[in-house]
């Protein structure tokens, strides 16, 4: 595949907190780990089929979800509420959207699914480890949050 | 397309031939559950011209009982068989729905099952996809299936 994901992750994100978000927006370098726990966090999953599948997964503390829902909302937030479950599953559908164009311009279809959304005090996401996955930091003023893309060539 | 008995149907077949184990399914549940504790979730998304995803929602000692059951060993914990099991058995309920799904005309493709646990979670779907969501009663418990959809057809 002539793509490098990691740009694409980059570029996509920052033209969504651009463009919908007017906030600055630092990428950070790719981990070298897999992050599989979360604590205190909220998380996006949106799976992708296609000519590759895989899955899109944002995974945001409290915190940073807190401000980028008032950041998207103009509302004060500070619960984990239908708004930020909202805002956090709609950032996974633009950010994926970005990269699905990335893909189609590559001549690769991809569809997507619908996104779920995860909260709690502590849960692990596992699965998909013979996957490729690429995991980008990004850095807010308030935090941090990851941005996941997990893909794999239909058998 | 009813939804409800095709889960009911995929879930009995799978249970009967995959994993050994008597299950009996309960009335849909009108209101959906979003909130799980000491529980293991799999998932996986659903694409093409019907959109949506696919959950098993298990507590721990159910999970453990069918993974104890599908790998023919003794399971006291919810470790990486555990949640491999209950990924893959997501992946055989939502790939008997899109066979379904498919027959009736549509074309659907699969995601890559990803499998949830925690002490305390919440799981939600950001849509307005159709929902069902199925009970089924083990020895060790009850387990949920829910799944969401959204056709273009």
């Amino acid at each position: 595949m002539d793509l490098d994901l990691q740009q694409q992750i980059i570029d996509s994100t920052q033209s969504v907190f651009d463009t919908m978000l007017m906030m600055p927006l630092t990428p950070g370098s790719i981990l070298a780990e897999k992050v599989y726990t979360f604590q205190k966090s909220i998380s996006a999953m949106l799976g992708f089929a296609g000519e590759i599948q895989g899955m899109l997964t944002i995974h945001c503390p409290q915190e940073v979800a807190f401000t980028i829902t008032s950041a998207l909302l103009g509302v004060d937030v500070d619960t984990i509420n239908e708004d930020v479950k909202d805002t956090i599953g709609e950032l996974a559908n633009m950010i994926l959207g970005g990269i699905k164009d990335g893909f189609t311009e590559q001549g690769i279809q991809i569809n997507l699914a619908i996104p779920t959304v995860l909260a709690g005090r502590s849960y692990r996401i596992s699965g998909m480890t013979d996957a490729l996955w690429i995991t980008v930091p990004f850095y807010l003023d308030e935090g941090e949050f990851l941005v996941e893309l997990k893909l794999k060539t239909p058998k | 397309m009813n939804l409800l008995e095709n889960i009911v149907d995929a879930t009995k077949e799978i249970f009967e031939t995959m994993i050994i184990m008597e299950i009996i399914p309960g009335n849909a549940l009108s209101e959906s559950v979003t909130e799980f504790k000491g529980s293991v979730s799999g998932v996986i998304g659903l694409a093409g011209s019907c959109k949506g995803m696919l959950a098993i929602h298990l507590p721990n000692a159910v999970a453990m009982a069918i993974t104890g059951n599908f790998l023919g060993m003794a399971v006291d914990e919810v470790n990486d068989d555990v949640t491999d099991a209950i990924g893959e058995l997501a992946n055989m309920l939502a790939g008997n729905i899109k066979m379904v799904l498919d027959v009736a005309g549509n074309n659907v493709t699969l995601s890559i099952p990803s499998c949830i646990h925690g002490a305390e979670y919440s799981m939600d779907c950001v849509s307005d996809a159709e929902r069902v969501v199925v009970p089924f009663n083990t020895d060790s418990g009850q387990f949920l299936v829910e799944l969401q959809l959204q056709c273009n057809c």
